[in-house]
């Protein structure tokens, strides 16, 4: 790790991603999986280290941006921020909104060192399961992590499930993994090597997102300049308790797919005010009140890869981006990435570290720009994401082809945010398309065709298992709670 | 209503849960096909597909028929403005100018027709006087040029500008 740690582009790629994602995340409707998105075809041609830290420094960098708008002009950057809002808002209000930013910063920053030493910890032991890994229990794998997204996702189970299929389905297209064939290519030659997983994400992600956004009315401009004050030692005293809640309780959040930033914020907020000597504070301009969500968001940013990294299931749209950035590059996460490609482990571990310092850093000197950028007109930001959108798509492969694909997919992610269908089962089930079904037929050749090699493989029948498990405890917890009422509520957000 | 937009979604989904189906029967077997088949796990989705399309439209059917009761017994003020259809209709402009450049760039190249684009997108959401847009628009789409074609070194198309020097 020290050794990436000192290469010559590691820290400065990491300072760019973070200010990047900053920037991204302190944009109102801009989430951290669209910052991301935005990145990824710009870091095609990078070095894949290199492009998975710049893609995992955003990732930290817009966690921490979410909160500025949050704080300043009371509207979240981010659905991890929108936990801030309360308090942070109140201490502006206090003429404390610099007090208020650092300690979003500093929370922020303490979050991610100890979600990073929680990554470090549990994912190379995780992958250690490598060894014990057949074709029939890769295709259980799969199984296992398109049933958990579609079972927790916030949407309906059937809604999941179908994104679920309908992104298996879009993995179809192309040459067959085993005989070579074409299939539902209709002579195209630009569809031969299938849709790329990349125009499937930043269509859904960043035009779907945009073409939302053009429905949504403008938040309004920063109306003044805010200086960031960081904590002195009295403080950090009394909001060290708060941001342990928040750290342990996105430990867990991160490292169970399905949870996310937002999830965790608020639950740590709950926690935070719970165990406080002052709870009758919060909501009012309690410092505790900001540091437990910004702990517990930050800490998600990096234990959110636990899955991603160790199984290859991302557990947020963030993680699917980021595991996006990785196929680009032909890096496979899962259990033998750190058998493979530790050198990129090493790295991507390298550069979530300088990610954290960098944080600080740029954080505390890129308030200007941030506030400069919130108050453009957004008519003018929309367009110029867009535009972003289409070089960043053609800069891919040089195809035209490819800009109206992801445009056609930014239609269809419209649609499904539109009818509450969740974004994450459809972008696992073109990303995992590939294994499940290469796996399940190499496994069948291994037992002539025989279906009971998947039960008679003690891990694989363990991963089956647990993929019913969660798919029959979904949907007995949805009867109970009233799954009719759930699914009326339209435009759920997805999980960051 | 939400049930409506399910049923629409689960009505679509099941057509094309059918015509999956129809073209994977049609991939010709192969000599090198194992058990299973280029087909096989085609079929399977369509299946599954069809299946879950199937429930989410009867589940919205029944939700349609428990939300008409309860608007008959309150009031039909819940039924969409014009001003949000018009809203929803707005995306739909924002695409036909991303087609429009896809259409555009071969011809005028890429930084005129980005330049088009994002002027014609944020006047079309309301960004200003069309003078202020253009020169915003053009310096934007130099600033695109500088990093992708000068910086990364990616070629966009040059249009046919080339040919008149």
């Amino acid at each position: 790790m020290l050794d990436s740690l000192l290469s010559t582009w590691t820290v400065p790629v990491a300072f760019a991603g973070v200010a990047w994602g900053i920037l991204g995340g302190a944009l109102p409707g801009i989430s951290p999986s669209i910052t991301m998105a935005l990145l990824l075809p710009l870091t095609y041609g990078m070095d894949p280290t290199l492009a998975i830290v710049m893609l995992a420094s955003t990732y930290v960098g817009a966690e921490y941006g979410g909160s500025i708008p949050a704080i300043l002009i009371r509207t979240p950057g981010t659905n991890a921020a929108a936990a801030t809002v309360t308090d942070g808002y109140a201490m502006k209000q206090q003429g404390r909104a610099g007090e208020a930013l650092g300690i979003s910063l500093y929370s922020g920053f303490l979050g991610g060192l100890f979600g990073l030493a929680v990554l470090v910890t549990l994912a190379e032991p995780l992958s250690n399961l490598a060894l014990a890994f057949t074709p029939q229990a890769y295709f259980a794998l799969g199984v296992l992590g398109l049933s958990i997204i579609a079972s927790l996702s916030r949407e309906s189970l059937v809604k999941g499930l179908i994104a679920g299929v309908l992104g298996l389905i879009i993995a179809t297209i192309g040459t067959d993994p085993v005989t070579g064939l074409n299939r539902f290519t209709f002579d195209s030659p630009e569809l031969l090597s299938g849709v790329p997983p990349i125009l499937v994400m930043v269509g859904l992600f960043a035009v779907g997102e945009l073409l939302v956004q053009t429905s949504q009315p403008a938040v309004q401009a920063i109306p003044e300049r805010a200086r960031i004050r960081f904590p002195g030692p009295a403080m950090w005293r009394r909001i060290a308790l708060p941001q342990l809640i928040g750290s342990t309780i996105g430990t867990v959040e991160g490292v169970l797919p399905g949870g996310g930033g937002a999830v965790s914020s608020f639950l740590a907020y709950n926690e935070a005010r719970r165990w406080s000597r002052r709870p009758e504070q919060f909501g009012h301009g309690s410092p505790e009140g900001i540091a437990a969500p910004e702990a517990a968001n930050n800490t998600v940013a990096c234990t959110a890869l636990v899955p991603m990294l160790s199984l290859g299931i991302p557990g947020s749209n963030s993680a699917a981006i980021l595991l996006g950035g990785f196929l680009m590059h032909g890096l496979l996460p899962g259990p033998m990435l750190f058998v493979r490609s530790a050198e990129v482990v090493d790295g991507l571990y390298a550069g979530l570290l300088a990610a954290n310092v960098a944080m600080v850093i740029v954080g505390y000197g890129i308030m200007g720009p941030c506030i400069w950028l919130v108050s453009r007109p957004k008519p003018l930001l929309m367009a110029f994401i867009f535009a972003l959108v289409v070089s960043g798509v053609f800069a891919i492969e040089t195809s035209l082809f490819h800009v109206g694909v992801a445009l056609g997919f930014g239609v269809f992610g419209y649609v499904m945010k539109y009818v509450g269908v969740p974004f994450l089962p459809m972008v696992l089930g073109v990303v995992l398309g590939f294994m499940v079904e290469s796996n399940y037929r190499r496994a069948l050749v291994l037992s002539d065709g025989d279906h009971m090699i998947f039960i008679q493989d003690r891990l694989s029948l363990v991963l089956l298992s647990l993929g019913c498990v969660f798919v029959v405890g979904s949907l007995l917890s949805s009867r109970r709670r009233g799954a009719t009422d759930k699914d009326m509520e339209p435009n759920a957000e997805p999980k960051e | 209503m939400q049930s409506t937009r399910d049923l629409v979604f689960g009505s679509a989904t099941l057509a094309l849960a059918i015509g999956y189906y129809a073209l994977a029967v049609r991939i010709p077997e192969s000599q090198l096909a194992d058990g299973v088949g280029p087909q096989g796990l085609p079929r399977i989705y369509a299946y599954l597909l069809a299946g879950l399309s199937l429930v989410l439209v009867v589940r919205s059917l029944r939700m349609r028929r428990r939300e008409q009761e309860a608007q008959r017994s309150t009031s039909d003020s819940q039924r969409p403005e014009p001003a949000a259809k018009a809203q929803l209709l707005r995306p739909a402009g924002v695409i036909a100018i991303g087609v429009a450049y896809v259409v555009a760039v071969p011809w005028l190249g890429y930084v005129v027709s980005l330049a088009g684009l994002i002027a014609a997108t944020s006047y079309y959401l309301g960004g200003g006087p069309p003078r202020r847009l253009v020169v915003v628009a053009l310096s934007g789409a130099t600033l695109f040029w500088l990093l992708f074609v000068v910086l990364l070194g990616i070629q966009h198309p040059a249009g046919f500008w080339p040919s008149l020097f």
